[in-house]
């Protein structure tokens, strides 16, 4: 394999090669950052209007262009700031690190470039999409919290199954098909308080980028997509203090420069308060129980000189119900990444990262050391990533690293105690190790066609101690029984799954506004989110690949036209795209599948293909003091299990044929600005029952077709609203304040519509006397059934 | 099961103080579907009429009681030592077909049985195991710890009963309060060996605090009078071997049918179809449900006194 990876990198090496030519080549390179606050700036673009060429700055906001000797101007572009113009005699290699300033506000309406001098996106990166935390900050609000989850929502081909449900669904994927990052770090459960609340502090992000499709070979783990959360590094320029009180959180960040321009921080802390509020009116609290939710965020970065730089970030989130002192539960996510970058030469440069995560959650039962029990269920990673990114020329780079991930699975450390007799119900620990290679190259054909090809290897071993059980073949549907097991000793390997997961995209630029793109990759997951309930909860537990659970496998094709449309004043962006996606191995459940504390949870699985394919369109205005997006996708995702829904294709519980958003934001004037979005999406799938049949005086709900999600739930839309409210920029003498406050007012759910999240169907729960016909209901929930407003408050100092 | 439902409980709870979720009774149209028998044959070794009730699944809103299917031939073979039992139906109760111990009981521990039944020219079959089933030693109550701090009285129950050494023992524990047999999905107690499920290493012990609870009524609709017990309610306990494919059965039931509504409904599982234990010989022919178990059962009964 080895030898593969390294004959791949060679030949992409001489491929460059033969682009660079006799001529006397110069490298320039250098960080952008802002100028306010020294923050990285990601994804700028650096165009020299000379070649029509150019680059974008990577996650660190680190650039290199490698280009023939010659007088240029190099323009450096960050949508919102002023671009700022730079010229170069260029004889001999430069760096050059630039700061840039923030547009002073949208009110005056910016002169934007002429079009013609306007970089056209250079990379053949679709299927993609950046947010800032400014954009979701200005967006209307759940209970006034700003939240990162709920702003990808309003991204083409990203939903959601319904209020409360965490996480979220790309393309069709499941809830545990996608890989969220937090700095480098995986967060395995992106919620607090079920879902209605994302884990990331909105005062420590800097931005989010969504990859659905097109994945860089350097991603790898999951099938559906990848959310990288960056946070922010800290303000280097000068300290900073921001806060807020919202209805559910109350926020306090502290950022600064530790050595001017050499190292900085920020410390980020959110905690619910509403237990606090209700203490006095209910017992529990009172008497050692608890409701709260909370999470730290730390990081600092240090500057050693132009080629070393490390940073070091850290999260802490729990969530608490205790409904005692000792009885109740509580989960969280706790992450560290260590990561250094430095500069090998101009060209090359390279990051590395150790990182750990951890997820658990711990429950408890019981009153006295007589009678528990006591429940603890964890993931836990280390990972080290190696990357390297060499940027040849400005038509040519090529990017390499590997990963490698240490992973522990505690299924259920469960114990309890009944009448003074120990029971221990423990699974047995799994241990795995994920390696991987992999190397890509972005190669600018001609001005008109760029490609990206890459290839990614993995290696997924499951080692010893443990025991593994066999399972007969059965009736498909049915639980299957173990046939064999087999005792592993420490460090012995189980089961090994090798895979090559080939990435390709390019991009065809029609003219200077338009292009096509297309892309094909595979991807892989060997680990699985176990979860058969409507909503994914944070009891799921997440299982590794066994020699009865292989390992889920995607391909994506996608195809897309993009364009920018720029009038004198504005910028336009366009895209639509079309995915299709084909996935092996997808797991499904057996009926009546028990899938916590159970050694035999593999013969409640089953497996089986999917499809999801789907089309996505996307309207962005960018600038001006009205801007805003509409962004709709046409999809459907499907299973094809065998022994569920007659072996025939059924649609999964988050198919969603139509979803459509709108999103938009006025500034009304310097202190008002105005937001508002409209969702609209078709209703989820559910199964209903047709029959009814009464069995030892119960009544059993029965679907004669024996289908599944054989109904459509009514659709769902909500409009939101929002106005912000800035603070004086003037005291009453007349003097700038040194602190700037603003107050966010937002309605969710204006129109109060009670949209459903499910219907189920019961027997009537009032106890019916002998010889009485039993009778049987149906419900429909809604889990918002209201007009939710809220104030929040915030002040930076 | 249970430690997810209380922890559903009071997630529901918590978030219901949060948030208001919005609850409708609705009428959707359903497919329609031909009615299938239902067999619903539970039988035991207690000095008693046995009854296997056969009758036809009804549309999902038709709250009227069961078409009885009357004209079957119902036939219980004891594979071990070959006993017949015919079942014969009770010209007054259509769909009932009974058996009457008059001088031995039915089967005995350790026997396995075949139904055999014979509806419209269609034959079906299913087969069961009579298991052990251990004494119950004693019934107690007790004042709730637990909520004393709230300020209001809560009496619980628990019986007492040693599973015995050997793993792999089901049983259905069922209890009759003050005359009511409990059914509701929320009381539907279970147990393998002396533990919730299988794997649990529990055995050859007194089963576990939340099956020696699972007597206690649901009262937790009532918000007058929550308490499960008070003084002078008389409880009578019963456990009734069941098999392996019985304890499944049951567990997909409580799955089906314990739809607790509110927030958690975020946990619930699809609507999906219960197991069956009862198959047609002619596979093309018609559909079946219900089940088959063969129990042998211990009782115990309690009066509720304060010393």
């Amino acid at each position: 394999m080895r030898h593969l990876i390294s004959a791949f990198v060679f030949l992409s090496l001489s491929f460059c090669s033969l682009y660079s030519l006799a001529q006397q080549k110069f490298t320039i390179n250098g960080y952008l950052k802002d100028a306010a606050n020294g923050e990285a700036m990601i994804g700028a673009t650096v165009y020299i209007k000379e070649l029509n060429s150019g680059t974008t700055t990577n996650e660190y906001g680190f650039y290199s262009i490698t280009i023939p000797a010659g007088n240029y101007v190099l323009q450096y572009n960050y949508i919102g700031y002023k671009a700022i113009l730079q010229e170069v005699a260029l004889d001999k290699n430069y760096r050059l690190d630039v700061e840039l300033n923030a547009e002073a506000t949208q009110l005056n309406e910016v002169e934007v470039v002429d079009e013609k001098d306007r970089p056209a996106a250079q990379n053949t990166s679709m299927s993609f999409n950046k947010m800032d935390v400014s954009t979701m900050k200005k967006l209307p609000t759940f209970m006034g919290e700003v939240d990162v989850i709920r702003s990808i929502l309003l991204l083409p081909g990203v939903s959601t199954v319904g209020e409360g449900a965490s996480g979220f669904n790309v393309r069709g994927g499941s809830v545990g098909q996608n890989l969220i990052y937090l700095d480098e770090a995986p967060v395995y459960n992106s919620s607090h308080l079920l879902g209605f609340f994302s884990v990331f502090n909105p005062d420590a992000v800097k931005d989010i980028t969504l990859y659905k499709g097109a994945v860089p070979a350097k991603y790898g783990g999951r099938l559906a997509s990848v959310l990288n959360v960056r946070m922010k590094e800290g303000n280097s320029k000068k300290t900073e203090v921001t806060g807020g009180i919202g209805t559910i959180f109350s926020r306090l960040a502290i950022e600064g420069p530790i050595l001017k321009n050499k190292a900085s921080y920020i410390i980020a802390a959110r905690r619910s308060y509403i237990d606090v509020l209700a203490r006095p009116f209910v017992s529990v609290l009172k008497n050692g129980g608890a409701l709260n939710f909370y999470d730290l965020t730390f990081k600092v970065n240090y500057n050693f000189n132009d080629k070393n730089k490390i940073y070091l970030s850290s999260y802490f989130g729990r969530d608490n119900f205790l409904f005692s002192a000792n009885q109740g539960f509580s989960w969280g996510n706790a992450t560290g990444t260590l990561r250094w970058n430095h500069l090998f030469n101009n060209k090359l440069f390279f990051n590395q990262a150790l990182v750990f995560s951890k997820y658990d959650y711990h429950l408890q039962f019981g009153n006295n050391s007589q009678n528990q029990f006591v429940w603890n269920s964890a993931i836990t990673n280390y990972i080290y990533r190696p990357d390297f990114s060499y940027f040849i020329n400005s038509n040519s780079e090529v990017n390499f690293g590997g990963e490698a991930i240490y992973y522990t699975f505690e299924p259920a450390n469960a114990s309890g105690t009944t009448n003074g007799v120990p029971v221990n119900v423990s699974l047995d620990k799994k241990y795995n190790l994920e390696t991987s290679l992999y190397a890509s190259h972005s190669l600018k054909v001609s001005p008109r066609f760029s490609i990206d090809y890459g290839l990614r290897y993995s290696n997924f071993t499951l080692y010893g101690p443990g025991t593994q059980y066999y399972y007969n073949d059965t009736v498909p549907g049915v639980r299957k029984s173990v046939v064999g097991q087999k005792t592993f000793s420490k460090g012995q390997p189980i089961q090994t799954y090798g895979n090559l997961q080939p990435r390709f995209s390019f991009k065809a630029q029609l003219n200077e506004l338009s292009s096509i793109k297309g892309s094909y990759n595979r991807m892989v997951q060997y680990l699985h989110l176990i979860s058969n309930t409507t909503a994914s909860n944070p009891l799921d537990v997440w299982t590794p690949s066994t020699p009865n659970i292989k390992p889920e496998l995607g391909d994506q094709v996608t195809m897309g036209y993009f364009r920018t449309l720029n009038t004198s004043k504005t910028q336009y962006e366009f895209s639509m795209e079309t995915y299709y996606r084909a996935t092996q191995n997808q797991i499904d459940y057996i009926n009546g599948a028990s899938l916590l504390i159970n050694r035999y949870l593999e013969g409640d699985l089953l497996s089986g293909k999917g499809r999801a394919y789907g089309l996505e369109f996307y309207a962005q205005k960018k600038t001006g003091r009205f801007n805003g997006w509409i962004s709709y996708t046409l999809g459907r995702t499907e299973l094809s299990v065998n022994g569920i829904n007659n072996n025939n294709w059924y649609p999964t519980r988050y198919n969603q044929t139509h979803n459509l958003k709108v999103v938009g934001f006025y500034e009304i004037n310097k202190r008002w600005s105005f937001s508002s979005n409209f969702i609209y999406t078709s209703g989820t799938p559910t199964t209903f029952p047709t029959s009814r049949y009464t069995e030892q005086g119960i009544l059993i709900p029965y679907n004669a077709n024996n289908s599944r999600n054989n109904v459509t739930l009514p659709s769902y839309n909500r409009l939101d609203i929002a106005f912000t409210f800035q603070g004086k920029e003037y005291n009453k003498a007349g003097r700038k304040r040194k602190n700037h406050d603003y107050w966010a007012f937002s309605i969710y759910n204006l129109y109060a519509r009670k949209n459903p999240f499910s219907i189920y169907f019961s027997q009537n729960d009032v106890q019916t006397l002998p010889g009485q016909p039993l009778v049987s209901q149906a419900t429909q929930l809604s889990i918002i059934g209201s007009i939710v407003p809220a104030v929040s408050y915030n002040l930076k100092f | 099961m249970q430690s997810k439902i209380s922890f559903l409980f009071f997630v529901s709870f918590v978030l219901a103080m949060v948030f208001s979720a919005c609850e409708t009774t609705i009428h959707p149209t359903l497919q329609s579907a031909a009615p299938v028998l239902v067999v619903d044959g539970w039988v035991n070794n207690k000095y008693q009429k046995q009854t296997i009730l056969l009758s036809l699944t009804q549309p999902y809103f038709d709250d009227a009681q069961p078409v009885g299917v009357s004209g079957a031939t119902v036939t219980v073979q004891d594979l071990t030592d070959n006993t017949l039992y015919s079942f014969i139906e009770n010209p007054s109760v259509p769909g009932s077909y009974e058996w009457t111990p008059t001088t031995s009981i039915f089967g005995a521990v350790g026997h396995d049985f075949n139904l055999t039944l014979m509806v419209n020219g269609e034959v079906f079959i299913a087969s069961s195991h009579m298991g052990r089933v251990p004494p119950i030693d004693s019934i107690t109550f007790a004042q709730d710890q637990n909520f004393r701090s709230s300020g209001k009285i809560r009496y619980t129950g628990q019986f007492w009963a040693k599973d015995p050494i050997g793993v792999g023992d089901t049983y259905w524990i069922k209890a009759t309060v003050n005359d009511t047999l409990l059914t509701l999905p929320t009381e539907i107690n279970t147990a393998y060996d002396a533990g919730l499920s299988a794997g649990g290493e529990a055995d050859g012990v007194v089963f576990l605090l939340p099956i020696r609870r699972g007597i206690n009524p649901d009262r937790s609709n009532r918000t007058n009078n929550p308490s499960p017990f008070w003084p002078g309610d008389s409880v009578y306990v019963e456990i009734n071997s069941i098999t392996h494919a019985a304890f499944n059965y049951l567990s997909e039931v409580v799955t089906q049918t314990n739809r607790p509504g509110g927030f958690g409904q975020l946990f619930a599982t699809p609507v999906a179809n219960v197991s069956t234990n009862i198959t047609n010989t002619n596979p093309k022919g018609s559909q079946v449900v219900g089940f088959f178990n063969v129990a042998a059962v211990s009782g115990r009964g309690q009066k509720f006194k304060l010393n």
